[in-house]
């Protein structure tokens, strides 16, 4: 691992912990990853491994039951909802696998989203989201709404709604899973495109396909990681 | 201050995208604001014209009758009383500390005409003097007749406004010869216009005085009597009640008999008027009440709908960075947005009523800006009562699950 990199995001011993009646479900035992710039990472297990609890906590979705978790030396683990909401603006990029497009909007104006809980002003706003989707190709589509366009498109547009707060971290939840193949050739060889770029990538899946493609592999079973590699 | 706005115009925007709903909502409002506006506008265009009224027959003022002034008219009580006669106003002149003037006033109806234009006038027979006694009203042009002509049972008249309007056409009347009841009368005054007001006939201008001695003389047919006395508005409550003792001296009532007279005064009929305007309001305050209270829940309802309807729109929004506050907001400029929908139709339907009745009615019905803030205030009140419990609702969804949400 390239000590030499800026460590983005330092998870440290977190348990994600759930009370179901009289049950307890460990959805994360004791589990510390690293994240650096730059990284290209995929987190991959079967159901109920406990990766999509991963995922939210990276995402600052949710905070951890116990341990630690740093965001540029920042102490997510301790914030409340609306400090988790500045972060999750600034400085993560979703992409989902459903796209979560807002129908009645057009492009142009769901990637402006996120910027409109932001500090900018329209103007910045506007130039910000028409580089956005410049970048993910999608200049002459700025006035389309979501049914107007293609999967593949419509993830693209997604994905320019990520990119729009030039975020420290791009977080992908199954970008393919509902895309045809030769789409989700596409989206993927856009995901190279971007680490190349300089972007930080963690993509959550169950292809085998689709991690290939990461530089960095982890793997998680019963709520540890078990690969790391 | 400027993400606030960001988060208003996100809540418009879902008001337009679902204008029909919206607008079905909000009609409970509208059919609210409407009532509490006319009911408000009603109440308030009645006091003026009550107020008017009042002015006329003055605060200063009190009026002895046959007939009290009731809206209650119980006329077969009266009717056995002895006439007013201007006897009594010697004792009055003589015993009375609180009067300071007084005059008899003969009121009677008749036909009057000024060339080929002839008219139903008010005709009123008073003292000289009694134009410092009008009240509400003055000499603009001319003079009142003097005690010379009063003594010497002059055919002289001063007339009320609606007369010179309609006999004279805006050329002076001074000097003029009218008719009344067949004989020719000269207008020597004339009396500032007062416009419409609630006593009988509606016109406070349709009015015609002269020398009480010359009504007598000529106009002795039908009408009534009656005795103007002048107080100080302070000193009211005592006066009539001398005037009440003093009158039963001059009448000469046994301690037993009952008043065969009746001391009357502005405030009688304000008790009265009080009454009626706190039943109009009551009702139509109840009414608008229970319309606002079905409204907001109605409002409440569908920004239930709103919010379960958007549970996904909601999280995507907090997952890339709204806060609960975002949201909140969000839902409330929805909320408030359809009761102000509501309230500015129920706002447009009073103006074009009231435009619409300005045509037909003597009573104007007040329309004014403090009306339309109000409503707002309402609205936006209305808006944030019932959009709080969905709007928290949503504010508060866990982006996790929201996002789940088929």
């Amino acid at each position: 691992m390239p000590k030499s990199k800026k460590e983005i995001i330092a998870i440290d011993s977190i348990s994600k912990i759930y009370h179901l009646g009289d049950n307890v479900v460990k959805a994360l035992d004791n589990v510390s990853i690293s994240i650096y710039e730059n990284d290209f990472i995929s987190i991959m297990g079967p159901s109920g491994s406990g990766k999509s609890t991963l995922m939210n906590i990276i995402g600052c979705l949710d905070v951890p039951t116990k341990g630690v978790y740093k965001f540029s030396n920042e102490l997510i683990s301790e914030m409340n909802d609306s400090q988790l909401a500045n972060i999750r603006n600034e400085k993560i990029g979703f992409v989902f696998q459903t796209f979560n497009l807002l129908p009645k909007l057009t492009s142009l104006q769901n990637v402006e989203v996120p910027l409109i809980y932001s500090s900018l002003g329209r103007t910045e706003r506007l130039e910000r989201a028409e580089e956005a989707l410049r970048i993910v190709g999608l200049s002459d589509r700025m006035t389309h709404k979501p049914n107007e366009l293609s999967g593949g498109q419509r993830q693209r547009v997604a994905i320019a709604r990520a990119l729009a707060n030039k975020p420290s971290i791009i977080l992908a939840d199954e970008p393919t899973g509902n895309l045809d193949s030769k789409s989700g050739v596409e989206i993927l060889n856009f995901f190279d495109e971007l680490h190349k770029a300089g972007n930080t990538l963690i993509i959550v899946t169950h292809e085998e396909s689709v991690a290939k493609r990461a530089k960095r592999r982890v793997e998680l079973f019963d709520g540890k990681i078990v690969v790391d590699e | 201050m400027n993400s606030i706005f960001k988060n208003i115009l996100i809540g418009l925007a879902a008001v337009r995208a679902n204008l029909t709903r919206v607008i079905l909502t909000s009609l409970g409002l509208t059919i609210g604001i409407f009532t509490v506006s006319i009911v408000t506008a009603g109440v308030s265009s009645i006091d003026k014209e009550f107020d008017k009224s009042m002015e006329y027959y003055g605060n200063d003022k009190i009026y002895v009758g046959t007939w009290p002034w009731s809206f209650e008219f119980d006329w077969w009580q009266y009717r056995n009383r002895p006439k007013i006669d201007e006897d009594s106003l010697e004792y009055i002149t003589k015993y009375s500390t609180y009067v300071t003037d007084v005059s008899i006033k003969k009121n009677t109806w008749t036909r009057g005409s000024f060339g080929n234009k002839s008219s139903w006038l008010q005709l009123n027979g008073v003292y000289p003097g009694y134009d410092e006694m009008l009240s509400g009203t003055k000499i603009v042009n001319g003079r009142f007749f003097s005690q010379n002509e009063w003594d010497l049972q002059r055919r002289v008249v001063i007339v009320g406004g609606t007369v010179r309007d309609g006999f004279f056409d805006g050329e002076n009347p001074i000097g003029k010869k009218i008719r009344l009841n067949n004989v020719t009368f000269e207008v020597i005054g004339e009396l500032k216009k007062q416009g419409m007001g609630m006593v009988p006939g509606g016109t406070l201008d349709n009015l015609v005085i002269m020398p009480s001695s010359t009504f007598s003389r000529i106009l002795t047919r039908w009408g009534f009597d009656e005795l103007v006395l002048k107080t100080k508005p302070e000193d009211m409550l005592k006066a009539k009640e001398e005037v009440g003792m003093i009158m039963r001296l001059a009448r000469k009532l046994k301690p037993d008999e009952d008043d065969n007279f009746s001391v009357n005064s502005a405030d009688a009929y304000q008790e009265q008027f009080d009454a009626i305007k706190i039943a109009i309001a009551g009702m139509g305050f109840l009414v608008t009440g229970i319309s606002l209270v079905v409204s907001a829940i109605g409002i409440m309802n569908v920004m239930f709908v709103s919010v379960r309807e958007r549970t996904r729109e909601i999280g995507l929004r907090k997952a890339i960075g709204a806060t609960n506050n975002n949201i909140l907001i969000q839902f409330l400029s929805e909320a408030v947005a359809i009761s102000i929908i509501g309230g500015s139709t129920g706002i447009i339907l009073v103006k074009l009523i009231t435009m619409a009745l300005s045509a037909f009615s003597p009573l104007p019905i007040d329309f004014d800006l403090l009306l339309i803030f109000y409503t707002f205030m309402i609205c936006v009140f209305i808006g944030v009562s019932a959009g709080m419990v969905p709007a928290r609702t949503a504010a508060n969804l866990n982006p996790i699950d929201a996002l789940r949400h088929e």
